[in-house]
């Protein structure tokens, strides 16, 4: 089979697997208790049958569930995410817009944690049992366990409410508000302690992967080798152990990065960062359907492209990943 | 010992907030705005983001303080729920109930300068109730006969029969004045229309105009030089969004904001208002925590005995649950309606106190022995035990737990189911599937909201209840035009409750008003002068002492650049090519591997 083949194959797989889990969460997210109506309408006292009424039909919650999964599904396929119950408007702007915010936090703290957590491993791996190592395995499994919203609390009272270095939350300062470039540097200033969270808390994954790869690298036969001719253990490290074990780390930013469109819910949520998180949570609590959907959808499509991506590119790399043997 | 300390702490509170009404400037009659200073943004750290700039289509609280800012109601409330004039500067009820007319301000003007009219009036009462507007069925618009304009400032509502809580409701929520000449285009086939500019840029009467909007992170509204009232004192009035108690605290006491709208973790009061320069008021509110017994008719249900639900009531000690519950921080709940809101609230319809002995001896005399366990059994050999259904919240479940053990020291078994909200709603309202339940919510403004609550007519009756006497005077009472007459009614069907007990009040809960005391005229300090929310009177005392009423000289204020839509390409750009790059290095290792 030729790559272009191959590469098809996996596109059909991608498309029918995400056709399959939307339906599935369309169903699980559907029949979960709960009615948007009484959301729309708040403390239940404004409800009436009139209100039921008319947000029923102006929603089409009259029709059966098996009518509504088609007309979501083929809306899907035109690219078609509906309008929001809550705000009303299209799902797709409102996740337009949240999207910028949510990706500049977990893609940034993504690409620090890959760095340097793969950084770490290699020096944990360098200095394998001595006391640098076990420091780092100590920390690393620590911020494994934290809650990343605990560690956010944490963070925010020592860096923002004691010491007085970075804001509490929000997005930028409302009390001296600033323009031009002084605007973005706020923001990046509001976005520091997110940043920080996240990437404490993700450092541990690539971490661990990259030392237990290169400990096991280095009982290899070509590092014996090298270092009976003599070698520099820092340029076997550099130029022979970080190429073999750099693989493992770069597939799991690209999962990772599939995930960061989901955004980071509990810490925006601690910060006061309007991001994606936010809004599914908001939006699973009120029952909007549509952006939970919406939100949904971005998302699978986002990892299952990623992940089919990868499988083309290995089949490039690597043929014996396509025939499968 | 600790836990009187909270109640001292509340009753200091209290006492403050009366004292800060002594110290308050004398303003002028009718609310006009006066200012002693000028200048200064006020920053409110806020609890979340609305759903739309139409204040009138759904139930959105995050919207109401902001729209309450950029539009008028005809009349509105104050601070004490009294009704005061807005748009209408008077207004009279026929006596029959019926009709109601508004006598409406001239010389009022939309944001864009186009004058308001009683058209703007007719056209938002249509859309409620053509659209069905989240004030629908409480202004009762399904029995209008119809609007009529009777000169450009004169309209009146008739109502196919008497619609007393008219007035009320019309004060209170989803009845701000649109405007007619923005919303109502043929090419608009809803007021939601997406497409409707001023959903997203809201065109209002109020006393500040719309700035800016930055989705999840802020709202800026801008002086209307032109109010009705006077220009505001301020110049800008920012909504911070930070929906976090926690995270909304710690911005508040870090300087990043001036009045904090979020409750905060209530253990948190005291440290709060240790701060230097800040301010905490408390103040009970019309909303309570109070359990509904199921009163649906069924065989075998036990709490369909007024007798029993005597027993239940009193078995539990509120106190308890104000102390464990709300650190102390609650008032055990008073009477069968609210006590603030005064005119209607009959302090002689009481609701019975703990008293577990008194309830021991009813348990005995229905017949319900305790067993060798300690528990008491059915005659028929099955354990008492009843079903609590409460919503997700770490205070009804504080609340569900004392109830639990205060039961069970009367011998009686309290299995509680906790459910989040869309499920309770569904559980507890819809299919009253529970022995007891607990809930929550505002029982103004007007009382009407008992024949909400409470009548087998009600659209919101929690317990199921259906009495015909009570059915009757709440009825009686909505299309009574005679305010004596109605309050008659009202404190009529409360002793009927007080006797029947359908249901038992638990808790009104404390209002709060964090604020730094650099700022002033707020509207907790100036009731009858302003509507709730309202924040047109407030001025900063770091601001520009204003010392003759002369004219200030044109005051040219560089308007900020709309941050968002600025924001978005550039962090998009940055995550864009930081993707780049790691592909780049991440292709570079591979072919130097190779």
């Amino acid at each position: 089979m030729g790559i272009v083949g191959y590469a098809v194959k996996k596109a059909v797989e991608g498309f029918f697997t995400i056709i399959a889990a939307l339906t599935i969460i369309f169903f699980l997210v559907n029949l979960a208790p709960g009615n948007p109506i009484y959301f729309i309408a708040g403390d239940p006292v404004f409800l009436s049958p009139a209100v039921v009424e008319y947000y029923t039909k102006l929603w089409g919650l009259d029709k059966p569930l098996y009518y509504r999964y088609f007309v979501y599904i083929s809306n899907l396929l035109r690219g078609e995410l509906g309008r929001s119950y809550r705000f009303g408007g299209p799902v797709a702007q409102l996740i337009a817009e949240r999207l910028p915010l949510t990706l500049s936090l977990t893609i940034t703290s993504n690409i620090i944690a890959f760095v340097v957590g793969t950084l770490l491993g290699l020096l944990a791996a360098r200095k394998q049992g001595r006391s640098t190592d076990t420091t780092l395995t100590v920390f690393t499994f620590i911020f494994n366990s934290v809650p990343g919203f605990l560690l956010g609390i944490v963070l925010m009272l020592v860096f923002g409410v004691h010491l007085k270095l970075f804001p509490v939350a929000g997005l930028m300062d409302l009390k001296n508000p600033k323009t031009g470039i002084m605007l973005y540097l706020d923001i990046a200033y509001h976005a520091f302690l997110p940043i920080l969270t996240l990437t404490l808390i993700l450092i541990p994954a690539y971490f661990k992967t990259v030392r237990d790869s290169a400990v096991q690298q280095l009982v290899e036969d070509y590092v014996t080798t090298f270092r009976a001719v003599g070698l520099d253990d820092s340029k076997i490290f550099r130029k022979h152990i970080l190429r073999n074990v750099i693989l493992p780390p770069i597939t799991l930013l690209a999962v990772r990065l599939g995930f960061s469109l989901a955004g980071a819910a509990l810490i925006e949520n601690v910060f006061g960062w309007p991001g994606m998180g936010r809004l599914l949570l908001d939006s699973i609590r009120e029952r909007d359907y549509p952006v939970l959907m919406g939100i949904y959808a971005t998302v699978v499509t986002a990892i299952v492209a990623i992940s089919k991506v990868l499988d083309v590119v290995y089949g490039v790399l690597d043929p014996r990943v396509k025939t499968g043997r | 010992m600790s836990e009187t300390i909270p109640k001292l702490v509340l009753a200091a509170l209290v006492l403050s907030l009366f004292a800060t009404f002594n110290v308050s400037v004398t303003y002028a009659s009718t609310g006009s705005i006066q200012c002693p200073y000028k200048g200064g943004s006020l920053v409110i750290i806020h609890i979340g983001d609305p759903k739309s700039f139409n204040p009138d289509a759904k139930a959105d609280d995050p919207l109401y303080a902001v729209a309450s800012n950029l539009f008028n109601k005809l009349v509105t409330l104050d601070f004490n729920y009294n009704v005061i004039p807005d748009l209408a500067e008077s207004w009279e009820a026929s006596p029959d109930g019926r009709a109601f007319t508004f006598y409406l301000r001239k010389g009022v003007k939309w944001h864009d300068g186009t004058p308001f009219t009683c058209k703007d009036v007719k056209y938002t009462f249509e859309a409620i109730r053509k659209y069905k507007g989240v004030a629908y069925s409480l202004l009762k618009l399904d029995m209008l006969e119809g609007i009529t304009c009777k000169d450009d400032y004169t309209v009146e509502f008739k109502f196919a029969e008497p619609n007393a809580p008219f007035l009320g409701f019309l004060a209170w929520y989803g009845t701000f004045v649109l405007p007619e000449h923005l919303y109502n285009k043929t090419e608009y086939t809803d007021w939601m229309d997406p497409n409707i500019p001023e959903l997203y840029k809201p065109v209002g009467t109020g006393p500040f105009k719309f700035v800016e909007y930055v989705k999840g992170s802020h709202i800026i509204l801008e002086a209307n030089k032109d109010y009705y009232a006077g220009a505001p004192c301020i110049e800008k009035l920012v909504f911070k969004i930070i929906p976090d108690a926690v995270a909304a605290m710690q911005s508040f006491l870090a300087g990043e904001g001036d009045v904090l709208t979020v409750t905060p973790p209530l253990s948190e009061i005291p440290r709060i208002n240790a701060t230097p320069g800040v301010l905490v008021l408390a103040r009970p509110m019309p909303s309570r925590y109070f359990i509904a017994f199921n009163m649906v008719q069924e065989k075998g249900r036990l709490t369909l005995n007024k007798d029993f639900r005597f027993a239940i009531a009193y078995a539990i000690n509120r106190t308890e649950i104000v102390e464990k519950a709300f650190s102390g921080y609650g008032f055990v709940a008073k009477g069968m309606y609210v006590p603030a809101i005064a005119w209607a609230y009959n302090p002689n319809a009481r609701e019975p106190e703990f008293n577990p002995a008194k309830a021991e001896e009813i348990l005995d005399k229905l017949g319900y022995r305790r067993g060798a366990d300690g528990m008491r059994y059915l005659p028929d050999g099955r354990k008492l035990e009843l079903k609590l259904v409460i919503f997700q919240g770490a205070t009804t479940e504080a609340m569900a737990q004392v109830i639990k053990e205060n039961l069970r020291k009367v011998g009686i078994e309290l299995n509680i189911e906790i459910l989040e909200l869309g499920a309770f709603q569904e559980k507890a309202y819809k299919d009253k599937d529970f022995d007891i339940s607990i809930t929550d919510g505002f029982w103004g403004p007007d009382p009407h909201n008992m024949h909400l609550r409470f009548s087998s007519r009600g659209t919101h009756n929690l317990p199921g209840y259906s009495n015909p006497v009570t059915d009757d005077l709440l009825e009686r009472a909505a299309k009574e035009a005679d305010p004596n007459v109605r309050k008659e009614l009202y404190w009529k069907a409360q002793e009927e409750f007080a006797k029947e007990l359908p249901y038992f009040p638990l808790v009104d809960v404390v209002g709060f008003y964090i604020f730094r005391t650099e700022w002033k005229g707020f509207y907790w300090e100036l009731p009858s002068k302003v509507g709730i929310y309202v924040y047109a009177h407030v001025w900063w005392t770091k601001g520009v002492p204003v010392t003759t009423p002369t004219a200030t000289p044109g005051t040219t204020v560089a308007t900020q650049p709309t941050a968002a839509p600025e924001v978005v390409p550039l962090l998009s750009v940055a995550a864009g090519v930081a993707v780049v790059i790691v592909a780049v290095l991440a292709f570079a290792l591979i072919r130097r591997k190779r």
